[in-house]
């Protein structure tokens, strides 16, 4: 890989973005309306709202209508106003997306994937280069998308492979900060924090190396913590002084009191709930979110990377709001596990299943709210076949990941048909 | 069950397996075709009913007649001495009709370009102010002065003038009236529905001066001749396909037919004797406009916007005469009167088979998945059989794990991105080159896919594995495309499913006969030759054809080309490739 297709690859990506937010100037405002792109806590308008109320020196969340964490409002207060120049607000977008890439480079030559500490994969040999990686997340549709909608969780995203990447390069501190500012902006990355923690515990760098993985683990925590609370602390200060916004950003998404539409599962469900079982439902919702972590971790402490990347699927299907900038994440990072694609057994079934829903999708959704001649059941039961093929591509990687770790147990079972029992 | 699980899986490696899905899918489509044949029978199609209860079709006394057939022939003479006047001329002299029964009056200018033709006029309406209601709702009827035919609008014209006139001495209304008389049956009520949602272009299409309330529904007169006519002929097939609510045609049906007596027919079926046949072709008919999109009467361009719209038309010969189509509209527009909210009880995707006959979605949509359906088989079948290694050929050089993706993929989306091409120029040349232009594409297009399997055999050497992918990934992408088709439009998605279901089973073959066979059987159902004999069995020519689908994409935003173009031919496009490659010996 030289440097020279590096940057062939990214000024592509980027020349690709500017050029379709430019020769179409009113896509990305027709993508930041679509609900598959824009969720209540990561939608462009809604921080455009937020801005509006901020630039007046009124209170951001007064209008009940943004959630999105307050440092996002300094930031982007500073740039020019986007009705009258668009192309700020896609330029930083556009360099999110090409430091996400840069990510996920040094993640895939890390060479992680095949070859953990504890866990070398018999397969490891066919791996597929950083920069294929990269060009996988760059020019995959649903990052376009989500990249041109301007949708804050690209933010997100970029926090967490960074957190990610700088785990594996040996430095827990960037890592833990890195992980600290996915988690101010969208509350769910703090469940990635364990197995984080364990993949930079395992990728320490031998000077300064901490051998007791409690205390490490304390010490990673601790940094974590730290950094969250300055982060809010800023936040506090910025608000007026007052704790109210949390209620309004991570309360909203613990409550789930904004029943906008998503790609996800949750608002059809509570939007039928009886309200006597509102509380009930949401704790059991969050119980499973939250209870895979302990499990995968334990599990698979041998690859952390594979359980960040089950996790990042996981949550792409089941958080609160979910939006295909969380599935392209997802699919980013499964590119990386190229060593396990012929033990994988549903690519094929999970990929249509997606195209189908790709499709169909925003077909039900026009049918419904704007024909007038469908309900929400149809939408609804597009985001079921949605889910159902993300969790397909889940399940598959899990199979893989643990048939390759049983084949290097039993090398006599190599190639045979196995069954679950 | 675990044994039962058992004997699956070990099944799941029985070569015999694999030899099945060429057959589901054409038991797929077999199955496809005969549920559609099967649905005029007594036993899958239901009888209508009127869902809504507020509508009350025919319930009330109609007072229209007596000293208003008078008034009538005034306006008709009027409306004749305008016969030989520019829109301008007209439109000044109806605005000043208007004003006399104190009706506000609006006028808006419009001009379309389409296959380098310019299409403008100037719309003229009027808002008849509900003396009961706030100006939150409105119901509209139309007369275009040119009819669908081109002939003058005299009757119609004349008739809502007429009615406008009869309506304002009423206190019972509760939504605004509004009188609309676009110039002509095809761009003037687009422009008007546009202006009216906020959604015209505005270099274009100036803005309304007059507004009213949310448009609950909208009637359309088609009444171009002088003689008694025997029934009424209701137009209902919006643009791209989609349809008015159901509960309209209904009341219509029964508001003309139980109290006016006055017969009552759908897709121009006069005489219909409630046969299979004549059922079968009423639905093939109504199958075959919501299949072209193309916009059928002044009504059409209402239905996009959520707002529910039929043309009455009278026809044949007999003793009913203009106040008795008066007596209709004004029994209609009492019952849309009564609506308390928007048309929704009843359905919004149904076939026709009679005026009192029809089919739900729920009944007739697995016909056109089932189709759908057959290439996704197809596309997954080819997909497991390229991951298995060739069973008689030796294991030493079996393809190293699996699959090469790069190749196909790059094949597919070539295929892909070059249907731009003909979309743009169809969409964007001049009537005078527009045939020429076809002729050339249609050349070109039966050229390609040879220069295609000639370019893939000198570069790389195919295997058969290379055909299998690109096969499957087209047919992927057909499948489903098409089945996201059969939910907004289920007519176009049969039509093209059909056409392109001997897609499903070409491959390259070494016999030479078959392969002629199948790259013949390939040319007589690729996109252009089924265009141009369509065109040609309708005895209507190339250019004009060509026009009204420029006219639809450009006036209309109808989808159609987008689906013969984009979806349909890069699919046969890849199909032809694959007939006409040389196999190789592996």
């Amino acid at each position: 890989m030289t440097l020279q297709s590096k940057v062939g690859v990214f000024a592509g990506a980027a020349l690709l973005r500017l050029v379709l937010s430019t020769a179409f100037p009113s896509l990305p405002d027709l993508l930041t309306g679509r609900v598959e792109i824009s969720t209540p806590v990561t939608s462009f308008k809604r921080l455009q709202e937020g801005l509006f109320l901020y630039n007046h020196n009124v209170w951001p969340y007064d209008g009940g209508v943004f959630h999105q964490a307050p440092l996002l409002l300094p930031l982007f207060s500073l740039l020019p106003d986007v009705k009258t120049w668009p192309i700020f607000t896609s330029l930083l977008y556009i360099l999110v997306d090409l430091l996400s890439a840069y990510a996920l480079l040094v993640i895939a030559d890390s060479g992680e994937a095949g070859q953990s500490k504890h866990f070398t994969s018999p397969r490891r040999a066919k791996r597929s280069s950083g920069l294929l990686v990269a060009a996988a997340f760059l020019f995959n549709p649903y990052t376009i998308a989500a990249s041109i909608g301007r949708s804050t969780s690209v933010f997100t995203n970029c926090a967490i492979l960074f957190a990610i990447a700088k785990a594996l390069s040996g430095s827990p501190f960037n890592a833990m900060v890195a992980i600290s500012f996915a988690s101010y902006l969208s509350m769910y990355p703090l469940l990635l924090l364990p197995p984080l923690v364990l993949l930079a515990y395992d990728r320490q760098s031998e000077k300064r190396r901490i051998d007791s993985a409690i205390q490490f683990s304390i010490r990673a925590i601790l940094i974590a913590a730290a950094c969250i609370s300055l982060l809010l602390a800023m936040s506090f200060a910025l608000t007026g002084n007052s704790w109210d916004f949390l209620a309004r950003t991570y309360g909203i998404q613990l409550t789930l009191s904004d029943l906008t539409p998503t790609v996800g599962l949750w608002w059809y469900f509570f939007i039928e709930i009886f309200d006597s079982f509102r509380a009930f439902f949401l704790a059991v919702f969050w119980l499973h979110l939250v209870i895979y972590v302990g499990g995968l971790s334990i599990r698979l402490r041998t690859q952390p990377l594979a359980v960040l990347t089950i996790l990042l699927g996981i949550f792409a299907v089941f958080k609160p709001y979910p939006s295909i900038s969380d599935t392209s994440l997802f699919l980013a990072m499964l590119a990386l596990f190229r060593h396990l694609y012929p033990i994988m057994r549903y690519t094929y079934v999970a990929s249509a299943t997606m195209l189908y829903a790709t499709f169909l999708g925003p077909a039900f959704y026009h049918l419904w709210i704007y024909a007038g001649s469908g309900n929400a059941n149809f939408f609804y039961a597009i985001t079921l076949v949605w889910s159902l093929g993300q969790s397909l591509f889940v399940s598959d990687l899990t199979f893989a990941v643990l048939r390759d770790e049983w084949e290097v147990e039993r090398p006599e079972m190599v190639g045979k048909e196995i069954r679950q029992i | 069950m675990p044994r039962l699980l058992s004997t699956a899986l070990s099944l799941r490696r029985d070569p015999r397996l694999l030899k099945i899905p060429p057959y589901v899918s054409a038991f797929c489509i077999a199955i496809g075709v005969v549920w559609l044949l099967l649905l005029p029978l007594d036993d899958y199609s239901r009888r209508t009913y009127v869902s809504e209860n507020a509508l009350l079709p025919g319930q009330v006394h109609t007072y229209f007649g007596g000293s208003e057939q008078s008034i009538f022939r005034g306006f008709r003479h009027e409306v004749d001495l305008l016969a030989s006047k520019n829109n301008y001329e007209v439109n000044d002299k109806l605005e000043s009709i208007l004003t006399g029964f104190g009706v506000k009056v609006g006028r808006q200018n419009y001009t379309y370009h389409s296959a380098g033709e310019i299409y403008s006029g100037e719309n003229v309406y009027g808002i008849l102010q509900a003396p009961r209601g706030d100006a939150t709702e409105a119901i509209v009827l139309v007369a275009a002065w040119k009819s669908i035919d081109e002939q003058l609008n005299r009757n119609g014209v004349a008739l809502v003038l007429t009615l406008a006139r009869y309506f304002k001495r009423w206190s019972l209304w509760s939504k605004d009236i509004i009188l609309l008389l676009p110039p002509d049956s095809t761009t003037g009520t687009q422009a008007w529905v546009d202006a009216y949602h906020d959604a015209h272009d505005s270099k274009h299409i100036a803005p309304l001066p007059l507004k009213s309330g949310a448009l609950q529904g909208a009637l359309a007169i088609d009444y171009p001749f002088e003689h008694r006519y025997h029934e009424l002929h209701i137009i209902y097939d919006g643009t791209n396909g989609q349809l008015p609510n159901l509960d309209l045609i209904n009341s219509i049906v029964n508001i003309a037919g139980g109290q006016m007596g006055i017969e009552t027919t759908v897709q121009q079926m006069a005489g219909h004797t409630d046969s299979y046949q004549d059922r079968l072709q009423t639905m093939l008919r109504g199958m075959l406009y919501q299949g072209l999109g193309y916009p059928t009467g002044p009504h059409s361009s209402f239905i996009p916007y959520h707002v529910d719209a039929i043309t009455l038309q009278p026809t044949g010969e007999g003793w009913h005469d203009e106040m008795a189509m008066g007596r209709v509209v004004e029994g209609s527009f009492r019952s849309l009167n009564n609506l308390l909210e928007h048309l929704h009880q009843s359905f919004f995707f149904y076939l026709l088979m009679q005026k009192n006959r029809f089919v739900s979605i729920g009944t007739y949509l697995p016909s056109a998945m089932l189709l759908a359906a057959n290439f996704t088989i197809m596309a997954i079948f080819l997909w497991v059989k390229s991951g298995q290694p060739m069973a008689k050929k030796g294991t030493a050089d079996k393809p190293k794990d699996g699959r090469n993706l790069l190749s196909p993929l790059a094949l597919v989306a070539t295929c892909h991105s070059i249907s731009a091409i003909p979309l743009f120029i169809f969409n964007h040349l001049g009537i005078k080159t527009l045939p020429l232009a076809f002729l050339l594409f249609s050349v070109s297009s039966t050229v390609l896919p040879a220069a295609f399997s000639f370019l893939i055999a000198s570069l790389h050497k195919p295997t058969s594995q290379f055909f299998q992918l690109t096969k499957s990934f087209s047919l992927l992408i057909l499948g489903v495309s098409l089945a996201t088709l059969s939910t907004l439009n289920f007519s176009l998605a049969f039509l093209v499913g059909l056409l392109a279901s001997p897609l499903t089973f070409i491959q390259p073959t070494k016999n030479l006969v078959t392969k002629a066979f199948l790259a013949i059987l390939l040319i007589l159902t690729s996109p252009p030759v089924i265009i141009s004999s369509a065109a040609w069995t309708s005895g209507v020519a190339m250019s004009e054809v060509l026009k009204a689908a420029s006219l639809g994409w450009n006036v209309w935003g109808m989808y159609t080309p987008i689906i013969v173009w984009c979806v349909w031919w890069p699919a046969w496009l890849i199909g032809m490739t694959n007939t006409l490659s040389p196999i190789s010996k592996i």
